[in-house]
């Protein structure tokens, strides 16, 4: 049935669900690899599974739907799937996932099960990621999996590459508004023994401008080159090895100006951006049965910023460098054993050299290690039945020893349903930055950001001086920073109506302790405010993902996807349940009690996320076309300092509770429509596209969100035997 | 500059036609029931430094003190008298008593409704215990912001809802002011805005900040009741 629902062409859908495999197939994954390229899944269990087989919530993104979207970078692609949101950073460095309600810095991003670094602010640059190597898409949502470490907190988005295949080579250019070019070359040639694959991307825009009123561009024009290399090589039979490598280059031109304490300062200079990444992997089958890796992962990312601040008056120009270089090293080797037909095993262990080095954080090189093991065993007692346990140990030089077991099964009640559920226990101790920042920000009004581990020597130093006017904080709580934990539980439904109409539903809890905010400690006798980090919260978020997909005929067929969620801080819950919230009317300045009812929850969350998408293909004629309507809905701002230009965001929050409930002012929700057309003519292949079809922008509130967007894209393949 | 001085000698022209003409609706004839509105409390233009936080040169650094028997200001000249109750100097707020004065005043702050509150407690109130010469000490409401997850010894009565570097100063909402005059009688206070004519939305670069609106209930007889 896969065969045909991948002939009627619906791989472009949002989600394929495939049928549900035997577990016979799955313990062979080379037989499904040949089988069914397109449905398999690595990231959850780092075996090749179909979808349907595994008891955690995963969600799909094929090759061929990524084409059919026409996207060029990871978040265009990202920001299209259900209960996924890309939102802007503070200060606008970085546009991060939120995902299940959580901020960008609880998902991992992966490559070929490889973690990306750079996360300069906790999020992850997105668009650094070119989507045109990338064979597929897998996210799994929830700390359900135990091999990919514990921070990931929300889940994990693993970007599986192209692999040597064939020989064959295609060559992709794009133009479109803002100047943006994106020109993407491709290679493979591959016998049975050997394999190569080559990868260049080079893309370049002229940034865009949402606020022309302000001198400078909201991001301003910038160029960057990836290239990517696979060899395999199979030594013997039993033996195979694989090279990857990778190279990220991106230059960015600033002019624009800063706006502080309602005066604009000119500042121009570029940011440059390099990252590589090496990983060999080999492979050796043992038996038939069993199966050992040993990979080997290395990276570094590095950023470079020169700003020069020019002054309107005579007076010096003043030139700041801003570095960041951060390094990442893992071996780990894993051991797979297929005891039986109901049986199967993997254990593995590695460790985690990382460091960073950046003025920010003081002048030497920090370092932190993490030795790591973990264990996953499968098991089917009946057929229906899949259940996976697992339980990793990370041991960090900082944190000291963590334990974290995951538990998650799958029922197959009939030929229609299925049932999954999954449990996980995920911690994440303090990054870098809440370590060692070591900031003090002249521009902003004199204040100082220390990280845990030197905000104590450093109030000392204040102190010695006479410089600290007084503690805001209790002494003996400074520095003290605990690792964040969290507890989630995902209990999903799956049904699948013959051909015509599948349907999932995922109801997800995380209960998360210890999130790591920013905190005053202490007031200088100038009254300058110094932060640190402290363990404050405890949030829930809870919600359903429901993703429905719907066959007209062999052509048309639609998806719908929704995300509901509640996004709460718990001390504020508590503190409602005792009636010591309240809301004044701004207006009046009555004051009256706030019900639960009310509280809408941590900012920055919508409670409403949804898409609606129709998908036409004609295979016969060549044709393909897509609309897609991306609806976010409303949500509040807080504690935001500024959006990328330093223009000040005003904050929801405005009758002086410092939450966000149903009294306060709201971000719009609104909803993006996406259009394009492809026909394929031989091997060239011709796309048009609109993004942003009505031109939605909100320059204040949503730094991130570009007007419309027309594309023109050609791609041709070359293909030269088809042994795949 | 010059709009700066026009305004401030325009709120110094509303404070002196304001004082003390509050809405008074009392309820028998020893309370009082005002809202006082735009309390100056050491306002000055502030003035952005290239290097360094924004300064206030012209403020004065003295405390605005008031009196809630007669709603009227009390002059600053008069700080070692029992004439005044509570001071106010940016968010800084003093009561007459321990360290501040020699009155005893005293305040507890109660997460309540104003009117909900309708029975002053005859104990348990704080008075202010700030040693200027060794810096200990605590005054009995902070001048510092509620933060989310602290406790503190001192009471917050405002929350920051700008951000780190462009304060906005909210009073919290449902915090009421239990206060003991500096004669030993009852009032209760809610503050409602710090920003000049307690605009609904407050834009931190054009709204005179240090101007007080609060509202307060007096009860004049030395009794606990406060409706």
């Amino acid at each position: 049935m896969r065969n045909t629902f991948a002939r009627y062409g619906l791989a472009v859908l949002l989600l394929c669900w495939p049928k549900i495999f035997s577990f016979a197939q799955s313990t062979k994954p080379d037989s499904i690899k040949t089988e069914q390229l397109e449905e398999v899944v690595v990231t959850a269990t780092r075996n090749e599974r179909t979808m349907g087989a595994l008891p955690m919530p995963v969600t799909l993104i094929s090759k061929a739907q990524i084409k059919t979207m026409g996207s060029l970078r990871l978040n265009d692609v990202l920001t299209e799937q259900t209960g996924l949101v890309v939102v802007p950073q503070v200060n606008g460095l970085g546009n991060g996932i939120q995902m299940q309600g959580f901020n960008p810095d609880y998902t991992l991003i992966l490559m070929d099960g490889e973690p990306i670094i750079g996360r300069y602010t906790g999020s992850l640059e997105l668009s650094r990621l070119t989507v045109g190597n990338i064979k597929q898409i897998e996210i799994v949502k929830g700390p359900s999996s135990s091999l990919y470490g514990s921070d990931a907190l929300a889940g994990v988005i693993n970007i599986i590459t192209e692999r040597p295949s064939g020989k064959k080579g295609s060559f992709s250019s794009r133009y479109g508004t803002n100047k943006t070019l994106d020109l993407t070359g491709d290679l493979s040639l591959a016998n049975d023994k050997v394999g190569f694959y080559a990868f260049a991307n080079r893309y370049s825009t002229d940034g865009f401008d949402l606020s022309p009123e302000n001198f400078g561009k909201t991001v301003s024009p910038f160029v960057n080159y990836t290239f990517g290399t696979k060899v395999t090589f199979k030594v013997i039979n039993s033996l195979d090895v694989s090279l990857a490598g990778r190279l990220f280059n991106e230059v960015q031109d600033y002019n624009y100006d800063v706006s502080s304490n309602g005066k604009s300062t000119r500042s121009v200079g570029d940011g440059r951006v390099k990252d590589w990444n090496f990983n060999p992997v080999l492979t050796y089958r043992l038996s038939s049965r069993a199966k050992a890796t040993a990979r080997l992962y290395t990276t570094r990312y590095a950023t470079n910023s020169i700003y020069t601040l020019l002054k309107t008056s005579g007076a010096d120009s003043t030139s700041t460098i801003d570095s960041f270089t951060q390094t990442f090293t893992r071996p780990e080797v894993n051991f797979e054993y297929f005891f039986n037909e109901k049986h199967f095993s993997t254990i593995g262990a590695g460790q985690t050299l990382e460091s960073v080095s950046t003025p920010r954080y003081g002048d030497e090189k920090k370092n932190q290690q993490t030795l790591y093991g973990f264990v996953q065993h499968e098991w089917l007692p009946i057929k229906e039945l899949t259940l996976i346990g697992g339980v990793r140990f990370d041991k960090n030089t900082i944190y000291g020893s963590q334990l974290s077991p995951k538990f998650s099964a799958r029922f197959r009640l009939n030929d229609i349903i299925s049932l999954k559920g999954s449990f996980g226990v995920g911690f994440k101790s303090p990054d870098f930055r809440q370590l060692y920042l070591n900031f003090f920000n002249q521009a902003g009004g004199g204040y100082s950001v220390l990280g845990s581990e030197v905000v104590k020597e450093k109030l000392s130093q204040f102190e010695a001086l006479g410089q600290i006017r007084s503690y805001l904080f209790d002494p003996a709580l400074i520095g003290k920073l605990n690792a964040e934990t969290s507890t989630a539980i995902n209990l999903g439904l799956h049904a699948d109506f013959s051909k015509k109409l599948k349907m999932d539903f995922n109801l997800f809890r995380n209960d998360v302790n210890n999130l790591i905010e920013y905190q005053i400690v202490a007031l200088t006798t100038s009254n300058q405010n110094i932060y640190s980090y402290r363990n404050i919260k405890q949030a829930v978020m809870q919600g359903l993902e429901a993703n429905f997909v719907f066959a007209y005929n062999h052509k048309f067929s639609s998806s719908v996807g929704y995300q509901l969620l509640f996004a709460k801080d718990k001390n504020v819950d508590e503190l409602i349940d005792k009636g010591e919230i309240f809301w004044r009317d701004p207006v009046t300045l009555v004051t009256q009690r706030l019900k639960s009812s009310e509280y809408f929850g941590l900012y920055n969350r919508s409670r409403h996320l949804g898409n609606f998408k129709i998908m036409y293909h004609n295979k016969e004629q060549g044709i393909e076309g897509s609309i897609r309507v991306i609806y976010r809905g409303k949500f509040g701002l807080g504690g935001i300092d500024g959006n990328i230009q330093g223009e000040t965001v005003p904050p929801s929050d405005r009758n002086g509770n410092g939450i966000q409930d149903s009294y306060d002012s709201f971000v719009k929700g609104y909803a993006l429509v996406n259009v394009s057309l492809a026909k394929q003519l031989r091997q060239l292949r011709v796309q048009g596209g609109i993004d942003n079809l009505f031109n939605y922008t909100d320059p204040v509130n949503i730094s991130n969100l570009q007007g419309r967007i027309l594309y023109l894209s050609l791609n041709v393949k070359f293909v030269k035997s088809t042994n795949n | 500059m010059k709009m700066f001085r026009t305004l401030l000698f325009l709120s110094l022209i509303s404070l002196l036609t304001l004082s003390g003409c509050g809405d008074d609706t009392p309820v028998n004839s020893t309370v009082v029931a005002a809202t006082y509105k735009d309390l100056n409390a050491d306002y000055a233009p502030l003035v952005l430094n290239p290097a360094g936080p924004p300064t206030r040169p012209a403020q004065k650094n003295k405390y605005t003190f008031f009196n809630f028997a007669t709603g009227a200001i009390i002059a600053n000249t008069d700080s070692a008298t029992t004439k005044w109750d509570i001071g106010f100097r940016s968010t800084s707020i003093i009561f007459n008593s321990g360290t501040s004065g020699p009155g005893a005043a005293g305040v507890i702050v109660q997460k309540d409704i104003f009117d909900g509150v309708t029975v002053a407690p005859t104990a348990g109130y704080t008075t202010d215990n700030y040693n200027k010469v060794t810096k200990t000490g605590t005054f009995a409401i902070s001048t510092s912001p509620f933060v989310d997850g602290v406790t503190t010894t001192t009471n917050n009565w405002w929350l920051n809802s700008g951000t780190s570097t462009s304060t906005i100063i909210t009073p919290i909402a449902g915090r009421v002011f239990l206060i003991k005059t500096a004669d030993g009688k009852y009032a209760k206070m809610e503050i409602l805005s710090y920003y000049k004519g307690a605009p609904a939305v407050v834009n931190n670069l054009t709204d005179l900040d240090r101007y007080y609106t609060f509202r307060y209930v007096y009860q004049g007889d030395g009794t606990t009741k406060l409706n």
